[in-house]
């Protein structure tokens, strides 16, 4: 388990750069944590200082309830951290690579190669083990990092953008595998990539300008993501008109379509008001509208995400507005 | 000690598959034999590699830099020290790590002037004593050039700045102990001259072993040491 108490990083002299800014949350362990936020949001800055590696200008971290400055060497040894990029040393071939590792986590000479061997075969490196890393392409590279983060088989994984560069056959081995780690390890996963979260993570935590905007289970998040509503498509010029007259309808906003002569909405349904589908077929057949598409539009978190950093993007350009005036 | 000895262990292996550590090894012994050949090898001089000490410790004032000025700086440049740092190892294991294995690679190099030590024994009789305190000052004063490399590693991400530093220092300083007592009082001069690394060098090409010269050298490289952990700690709160 994974537990941050107002951790703060800030970097710089005379202008300080608050790059995390008071986080407090909780990863529980055997849970699969996405870890949200555009470029610059704090997210490498945060799993940097849980991995141990910067030390927090404010606050604590703690893992499995030591703390991580404190007991660096055990909480080290309980982490498998796979930086950003999977960094490796370029001239070493993969199985000196991981046995360099092995040491450096004094992985007993006894246990060392039975270790090797169980993260070679996990994250697929069999054919590559005896090749220079740098011959190997970036997905193989990111295995390595991953086979290295994996060799002494820490509870908690720290993997910071595990898929970047990858194709999507190896996207989805990396998924295979982190649903693989569920339950018996505590993962931590940062990422932009949305649909990454949403398939693996069972909690997301959204960071923006080195705050937490929103956090909880991916259900609760969905739920704060709204109904979702409605898309039509009709050739008919009042098609809006007739749609918003329905009962529980919010909002309609029409965009013609380029083919034909079709309308598309985008409708808003009053929350709590239930599926508005039949409702709205009936009155679009009473008024005699051919219609080609009526469906649900699922409530999506890419909306839910893209409104929350808007959010604070615009609260940070306000803020600063009133400080310079 | 056995994460000191991994680390060394993979920079030594790491010297060596790129071709910057042959050609190191390679400048060094083409000059150390030449002058041997030429000082030593002629005929009527007397059985000693003092010639080749004498070029060596100036030789290994240019090569160690060239040896350390990678260690900590490309880490940085890479962001392996990411990888490394987050594994349980203390700075100090790492610094002592790549300490040992720049040492690793003197010993490697130096190994093969043995073949000169066996031509002065076909040859002649040399004296084993003189030899052995030669090679001792000769790892003594890598031990302080490297250590100070190791230092100027920690300092920048640029491989040649670290490189300069680390050889300016020492030409700064054996310069400056040249010209240096001339404009100073006796007192000061007296003090200038037991910084002089040269003078104490000098002594070990002679097979004068001076515990003053010993405890120079390895104090001086165990506080490059103890500055370059301290210098490693302090770039991750930067």
């Amino acid at each position: 388990m994974i537990a941050a108490h107002q951790l703060s990083k800030h970097f710089g002299g005379q202008r300080v750069i608050r790059a995390v800014d008071s986080l407090t949350f909780e990863v529980p362990r055997g849970s699969v944590t996405g870890f949200l936020g555009p470029n610059g949001a704090g997210k490498t800055t945060t799993i940097r200082m849980i991995a141990g590696y910067l030390p927090p200008s404010q606050g604590r971290v703690l893992v499995d309830g030591l703390d991580v400055s404190e007991h660096w060497r055990e909480v080290r040894r309980r982490i498998g951290y796979l930086p950003e990029a999977a960094p490796s040393y370029a001239e070493m071939r993969v199985h000196e690579y991981l046995t360099l590792r092995a040491k450096l986590f004094s992985i007993p000479r006894t246990h060392r190669q039975a270790a090797i061997d169980r993260a070679v075969e996990r994250c697929w490196l069999r054919d590559v083990r005896a090749r220079p890393i740098h011959q190997l392409s970036k997905g193989y590279r990111q295995r390595v990092g991953l086979a290295a983060a994996m060799l002494h088989e820490p509870p908690v994984l720290i993997l910071d953008e595990p898929t970047v560069g990858l194709d999507p056959a190896q996207i989805r081995e990396v998924r295979g595998l982190i649903d693989e780690l569920k339950g018996d390890h505590t993962v931590l996963l940062s990422t932009h990539i949305l649909p990454e979260v949403e398939l693996t993570c069972d909690r997301i935590m959204i960071l923006a300008r080195g705050r937490i905007v929103a956090q909880g289970t991916t259900d609760e998040l969905w739920e704060a993501a709204g109904e979702g509503g409605y898309i039509v498509e009709a050739a008919s010029e009042n098609v809006a008109a007739v749609v918003r007259a329905v009962p529980g309808i919010a909002d309609v906003s029409a965009s013609p379509l380029a083919e034909g002569n079709f309308t598309r909405l985008h409708v808003t349904a009053i929350p709590n008001v239930g599926d508005r589908r039949e409702a709205i077929a009936a009155r679009l057949h009473e008024a005699g509208i051919v219609v080609r598409e009526l469906r649900r539009e699922q409530p999506s978190l890419e909306g839910l995400y893209l409104q929350l950093i808007e959010g604070r993007e615009m609260q940070s350009r306000q803020s600063s507005q009133g400080v310079a005036a | 000690m056995s994460i000191a000895l991994a680390i060394a262990g993979r920079e030594l292996r790491a010297s060596f598959l790129s071709p910057g550590g042959y050609i190191i090894i390679a400048l060094f012994l083409f000059v150390t034999g030449g002058i041997f050949a030429m000082g030593t090898l002629a005929t009527g001089e007397i059985a000693s590699m003092r010639p080749v000490f004498g070029i060596g410790t100036w030789l290994l004032a240019f090569i160690a830099p060239a040896v350390t000025m990678r260690l900590v700086s490309e880490e940085f440049r890479l962001g392996t020290i990411e990888m490394l740092m987050t594994c349980p190892v203390r700075e100090a294991e790492v610094i002592i790590g790549k300490f040992l294995g720049a040492m690793g690679l003197l010993v490697v190099m130096l190994a093969p002037t043995l073949l000169m030590v066996l031509a002065l024994e076909l040859h002649g009789r040399p004296d084993y004593g003189e030899l052995m305190c030669g090679y001792l000052g000769l790892m003594l004063a890598g031990a302080a050039y490297m250590s100070s490399g190791v230092l100027a590693s920690t300092l920048t991400s640029s491989q040649p700045v670290a490189f300069l530093v680390a050889f300016f220092f020492w030409l700064g300083l054996g310069v400056g102990a040249k010209v240096l007592p001339m404009h100073l009082s006796d007192h000061w001069a007296g003090i200038v001259f037991a910084i002089d690394p040269d003078i104490r060098l000098r002594d070990f090409t002679i097979g004068l072993i001076d515990t003053s010269n010993i405890v120079y050298f390895v104090s001086i490289s165990a506080v490059f040491l103890i500055a370059a952990i301290i210098s490693l700690q302090a770039r991750r709160w930067r």
